[in-house]
């Protein structure tokens, strides 16, 4: 049986040996970590942005990279999911755009501050992350059970798309925080609703609805295409969520 | 206890138990906001409650194994402590930074890293401390009337955990690079130096405690830290899987890290063995039953439910959902954790003179801890599992199916009061053995040589 002498030289050799080959790898790796993360692309603002999120602890609540608290969303390809347009009118007031859910905290983060960090979070959306995060396998044998009674209209506008259905569904699928809209000019009228869309504040003080800045073409194109919705909501679409169904 | 300056130890081991209660107080905070009770939010926000938690649980560990280190290295080299003053300065200068950096969570003031929380002002504080505690045990060895290999062990844990610390110091632009080496602390830390820490307390208290020979002991103690670095070092890249590393280190991460589990498993048998094989039965049950289980349960929380999601196909899906949680909260408390409640249940009857072993309150602690513990986790796995299943395999929306497992929550929260009332009670057992005495100066007071039989 082995000796003890020979016990510790197989902790002293061992410990010598894979402590040299873990740092060759933290050599090579060091050399590629440029190229995979395009190092060159960290510009001051991507730098002023790391630092508010460091200096407010943001992985305290978020993960990125994978890395952080279970709390809330894994941001790392945020910019991509929710759009530049979105994320600045969020960051501006969190806890506005989700009433009464989780709480973020309320950072009162100026136009430039709120550039940078979506200038850092953009970036850290194209780091190679070999796969990370994976698209769901199961997504495809998903369907939903509602129909998509209100599809039938136009193609959903850019800014409808990144930021209103956050909060409202359209076809069943969508946030809950407001109404579906698919039967929404069974409502209102055309022009209710530029008036309510340009500014809900002035309407409706208090509503949850922020104001979203918009030229007056994309406010037409919005309201076309909410009264193009072929207006029913569908039936099984109260709890507003979609609900999942296995093939 | 036989040397005057052993008594320093109390001092750590009450302040980890106030730490301790503390830390327990901030992951209630974190349960009730997890289930929509989140009506501290103004004052502490989730991100305040987990870093106090974390570094809570950190701290109040590392006053454990310090304290552990000034009790055990005086009796193994025979000599006292060669600076006792210089330890109580260390003693407060490490809890006032602690406290420090507490109270600057609640006001926004941090690093910001995960688990490397601390602003970094404080940061070279705390290298000037582990220094003079470094310098204190490492000059009373030196000094000392024999050389151990328990203690070696120990020491080269301690000192191995002071230098990396260094590196997760650094500070860079490149969020990648940054995530780098945080793991340089974080990964080697409690899947490499720490072993040796724990290694070394463990093996001490196995001698002390079943009175197998000294030199087979301390063979095993080297060929299961030999293990720990065969396969930890390398297996820090299971953290480098999907976070902008080159791509080889899913193969190398992938491989070590699943040998990783073979020590923690070694550590069980080796303990259940040397038990087993011991011929000296100590009075002091309940500290071989808190040594035992934790061999037990940092194999069951490290390296089984480690190994539940090192393998790169699994990780990719399980990265950053409350699966890590449920395998850090068992990994923590079953090889750290316990190893210092096994250390304080062995010393503190030595320390104070008062035999307070066999009460029927030391055991309720071990096992309704240990059941709240394991209840805990469960809860935790079955919230992470329907996570995984949910947002990752099926893309459902993050906050949706946060809403979706909420109810674990509640079930988690439960099991966390049975196991405060086990820590409660384990509380209540240390106050009760008063303080460390001059009386109790001189082994057979309190026991250990009556146990040999001498
Ligand atoms: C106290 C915890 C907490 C902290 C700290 C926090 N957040 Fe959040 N954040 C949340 C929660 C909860 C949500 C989800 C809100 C919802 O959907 O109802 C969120 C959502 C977000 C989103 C939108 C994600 C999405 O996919 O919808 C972004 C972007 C974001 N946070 C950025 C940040 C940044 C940047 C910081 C740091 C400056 C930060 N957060 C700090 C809790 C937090
Ligand atoms: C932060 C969440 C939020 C966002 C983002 C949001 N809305 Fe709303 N919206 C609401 C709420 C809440 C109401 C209900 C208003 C009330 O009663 O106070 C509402 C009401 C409406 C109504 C009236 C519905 C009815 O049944 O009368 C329309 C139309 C509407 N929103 C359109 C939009 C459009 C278009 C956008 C994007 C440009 C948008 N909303 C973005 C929350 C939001
Ligand atoms: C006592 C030893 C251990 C402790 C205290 C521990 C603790 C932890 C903690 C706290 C984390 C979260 C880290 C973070 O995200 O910052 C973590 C992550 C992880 N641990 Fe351990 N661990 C231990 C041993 C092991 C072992 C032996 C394995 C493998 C066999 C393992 C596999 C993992 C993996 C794969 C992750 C990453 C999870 C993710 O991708 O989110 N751990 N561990
Ligand atoms: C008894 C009551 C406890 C409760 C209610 C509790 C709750 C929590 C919660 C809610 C989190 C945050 C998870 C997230 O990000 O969403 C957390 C994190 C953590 N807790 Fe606890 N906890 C308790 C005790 C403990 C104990 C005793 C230990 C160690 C032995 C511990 C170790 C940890 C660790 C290591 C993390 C970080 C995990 C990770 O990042 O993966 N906790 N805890
Ligand atoms: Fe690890």
């Amino acid at each position: 049986m082995l000796s003890k002498s020979q016990a510790k030289t197989f902790f002293v050799g061992g410990t010598v040996v894979f402590s040299a080959a873990f740092l060759a790898l933290t050599y090579d790796s060091m050399q590629q970590i440029p190229a995979l993360t395009h190092d060159d692309k960290i510009t001051p603002a991507v730098e002023r942005g790391k630092m508010i999120w460091e200096d407010n602890n943001c992985m305290g609540c978020h993960t990125l990279f994978g890395e952080g608290a279970y709390y809330a969303p894994e941001l790392t390809k945020v910019v991509e999911r929710r759009g530049k347009p979105w994320l600045k009118l969020f960051l501006k007031d969190p806890q506005k755009m989700f009433p009464g859910e989780r709480k973020m905290v309320q950072y009162g983060f100026n136009e430039a501050q709120i550039d940078d960090v979506i200038a850092f979070l953009e970036w850290c959306g194209n780091v190679d992350l070999q796969g990370f995060p994976a698209k769901p396998p199961l997504a495809g044998k998903v369907q939903n059970v509602v129909s998509s009674g209100g599809a039938t209209g136009k193609p959903q506008p850019e800014l409808f798309r990144t930021i209103c259905v956050a909060c409202h569904a359209v076809g069943g699928a969508g946030g809950t925080v407001g109404p579906p809209l698919d039967d929404v000019r069974n409502r209102k009228s055309r022009a209710d609703m530029m008036a309510w869309i340009a500014n809900p504040q002035s309407i409706k003080p208090g509503t949850p609805m922020p104001k979203i800045d918009m030229s007056e073409a994309q406010l037409n194109e919005i309201v076309d295409f909410l009264l193009s919705l072929s207006g029913s909501v569908p039936a099984a679409v109260a709890p507003a969520q979609p609900q999942p169904t296995f093939e | 206890m036989k040397y005057q300056s052993q008594k320093i130890a109390y001092w750590f081991f009450a302040a980890a138990m106030v730490l301790f209660s503390l830390q327990i107080v901030y992951g209630f905070i974190m349960g009730f906001a997890r289930i929509g009770y989140d009506v501290l939010h103004d004052w502490i926000p989730f991100n305040t409650a987990r870093a106090v938690h974390t570094n809570l649980l950190v701290v109040w560990l590392l006053c454990g194994f310090m304290g552990a280190a000034y009790y055990i290295i005086p009796e193994e080299v025979e000599r006292d402590l060669e600076w006792p003053k210089l330890a109580w300065l260390q003693y407060f200068s490490l809890l006032i930074d602690g406290v420090i950096a507490v109270g600057c969570y609640h006001f926004n003031i941090w690093e910001g890293r995960k688990f490397l929380e601390i602003p970094r002002p404080l940061d070279y504080l705390v290298v000037v401390n582990v220094l003079m505690f470094i310098a204190n045990i490492g000059v009373t060895m030196w000094k000392g009337k024999r050389s151990t290999t328990t203690s070696m062990v120990l020491f080269m844990g301690l000192l191995f955990a002071a230098l990396l610390y260094l590196p997760g110091m650094v500070q860079v632009r490149n969020q990648t690079v940054d995530s780098f080496y945080r793991w340089w602390v974080v990964h080697l830390w409690v899947e490499g130096v720490w072993e040796l820490i724990m290694g070394g307390m463990l093996c001490y208290l196995l001698i002390k405690l079943t009175g197998v020979d000294r030199e087979v002991v301390e063979k095993w103690l080297y060929l299961i830290v030999g293990l720990t670095f065969l396969s930890g070092i390398l297996g820090t890249g299971h953290h480098y899987y999907y976070i902008g590393t080159p791509r080889y280190w899913l193969i190398v991460g992938g491989v070590f890290s699943a040998l990783e589990p073979l020590a923690f498993l070694g550590m069980a048998i080796y303990a259940l063995a040397m038990a087993k094989r011991g011929e000296r039965k100590h009075p002091n049950r309940i500290a071989l039953t808190w040594s035992l289980g934790c061999a037990v349960m940092s194999f069951v929380g490290a390296g089984f439910l480690g190994m539940a999601h090192t393998l790169p196909q699994v990780n990719m899906y399980t990265h950053g959902t409350l699966v890590t949680a449920m395998h850090g909260h068992l990994a923590f408390w079953g090889a750290y954790a316990m190893i210092v409640l096994a250390m304080i249940a062995y010393a503190l009857p030595l320390m104070t003179g008062r035999k307070l072993w066999d009460t029927p309150l030391a055991s309720w602690a071990f096992w309704t801890s240990n059941i709240g513990m394991l209840g805990m986790t469960g809860a935790l796995a079955v919230a992470g599992i329907t996570q995984v299943n949910l947002e990752r395999r099926m893309g459902l929306d993050f906050m949706l199916v946060q809403k979706e497992i909420q109810v674990h929550f509640i079930g988690m929260l439960l099991a966390a009061a049975l196991f405060t009332v086990g820590i409660g009670m384990f509380i209540v057992m240390f106050f009760r053995h008063g303080l460390p005495n001059d009386e109790a100066l001189g082994t057979d007071v309190a026991g250990d040589l009556v146990a040999v039989g001498k």
